[in-house]
């Protein structure tokens, strides 16, 4: 069996190895998070996208229909695809679920290849994200 | 529908066979890569494909009949290779404006925007440009007659990067619009291999895989740590590619397909598990030997 789809990223950990259906999927989700494209409004055709991208439209298609089987995104016949409404949390317990729990993963497993301890890796953590989230705002 | 079906086709070149024992099927409006080393066959191939050579055996269906020395297939495709010469007595911008009259799609407005664009000089003859002139003149035509079957052998050679970049987004940019079979031959697959559906790998005349790029880029995956440790882990799977790093480590590429539970082991033995790009899984599978051109120098 080959490590199709969603599951590579994870395999691979290598954000610039993705395949680039993966990146369409995530940079539409980005833009569903971000709001640019509201719930019930029409996403980017496979042609568009193809365009954006500079990529095969078939790729592209790959990507909207990631979104459409996790149900971030629906169909309407002849219409083109749409943003669903429970779309950002389907997008945020996915994120959580799997891009963040492996980069925690990676984090830990390299803490402990040089030896540091937990409280040190929680204070780093801690600080760097009161940091981030000042630079955020 | 299929535009292009070839069974157990093969040219002999005398004793040599060019192309052996091909078989596959091309399905209408895809983009697909021909790829291969040189001297693979990719010319070979497309030369029959637009009718322009005879096979020796097996059979050759474009459009659902023979290429060769056919109106149909001729008056529906365009072959591009950096070989096209024209008449001397013409300058280039009669050349543009005659070569709309054999094709019904021709776009005459597309053909002076990319000859503008390009900034070539009307009154110059075909003779006298550049190589990489040359090929983009050809882009131009090739793109312009729209035909439903659009075959480009080696289109960016001579090229400088900037036309190379401009040439393939304008071919998307048409495709998008007008929709058509296009084979591309080239042995660049990192430049091309985002506006590909499919990819034709060939070599020495035989087809080694016809699959869409995507399931390429993830058809094997590298493992590096030591060497011991590779070659045991590694031991029951296909390796396509070989090389020792340093004094105990090796790089293997194995074909991908092993399940998750292989590949939390081979991490957890503290392998290194990476992506290889289409670019290099079809370098690897082309090469002579397992080890590439370091074996010369073992």
């Amino acid at each position: 069996m080959w490590c199709v789809g969603g599951d590579v990223r994870l395999i691979l950990n290598s954000d610039s190895m993705k395949p680039i259906y993966v990146q369409v999927s995530e940079w539409l989700e980005t833009e569903i998070l971000n709001e640019n494209i509201k719930c019930d409004e029409k996403v980017y055709s496979q042609y568009q996208l193809a365009e954006m991208f500079n990529i095969n439209p078939a790729t592209a298609a790959k990507g909207i229909n990631i979104l459409a089987d996790e149900n971030v995104l629906y169909k309407k016949r002849g219409l083109g695809m749409f943003v669903a409404t429970e779309a950002r949390e389907i997008i945020l317990r996915k994120r959580k679920n799997t891009k963040l729990r492996s980069m925690v993963k990676e984090l830990a497993k390299e803490a402990i290849q040089l030896n540091v301890e937990e409280e040190e890796l929680l204070e780093m953590i801690r600080s760097l994200h009161q940091q981030m989230k000042g630079d955020l705002k | 529908m299929k535009v292009v079906e070839c069974k157990e086709l093969t040219k002999r070149y005398g004793k040599a066979k060019a192309i052996n024992n091909l078989s596959f099927e091309l399905t209408e409006n895809k983009i697909t890569g021909l790829i291969g080393r040189n001297g693979a066959g990719k010319t070979t191939l497309l030369k029959m494909i637009a009718g322009y050579l005879h096979h020796t055996s097996g059979d050759i269906q474009v459009f659902s009949e023979n290429p060769f020395n056919n109106l149909k297939v001729s008056a529906n495709s365009i072959f591009i290779d950096n070989g096209m010469s024209f008449s001397p007595s013409l300058t280039l911008e009669e050349l543009l404006e005659t070569s709309g009259e054999f094709y019904p799609n021709w776009d005459q407005r597309l053909a002076k925007r990319l000859f503008d664009y390009f900034s070539f000089n009307p009154l110059q003859s075909h003779v006298n440009l550049s190589k990489g002139m040359k090929s983009t003149f050809n882009m131009i035509i090739g793109l312009a007659a729209r035909c439903p079957l659009t075959i480009f052998d080696e289109p960016t050679s001579g090229m400088d990067a900037g036309t190379r970049k401009d040439f393939y987004r304008a071919l998307l940019k048409d495709y998008i619009a007008h929709p058509r079979t296009i084979i591309l031959s080239s042995h660049l697959l990192s430049e091309v291999e985002d506006i590909l559906e499919e990819i034709l790998l060939i070599k020495n005349g035989e087809k080694l895989l016809h699959m869409p790029i995507e399931i390429l880029k993830e058809y094997s995956i590298g493992i590096s740590g030591k060497a011991t440790a590779v070659s045991e882990w590694t031991s029951n799977k296909e390796t396509i590619f070989t090389q020792s790093i340093g004094v105990d480590g090796s790089y293997v590429v194995i074909k991908n397909d092993c399940s998750l539970r292989d590949l939390e082991i081979a991490r957890d033995i503290g392998l290194e598990v990476s992506s290889v790009s289409a670019e290099d899984v079809c370098t690897y599978l082309t090469s002579k030997t397992k080890e590439g051109i370091d074996h010369v120098f073992n």
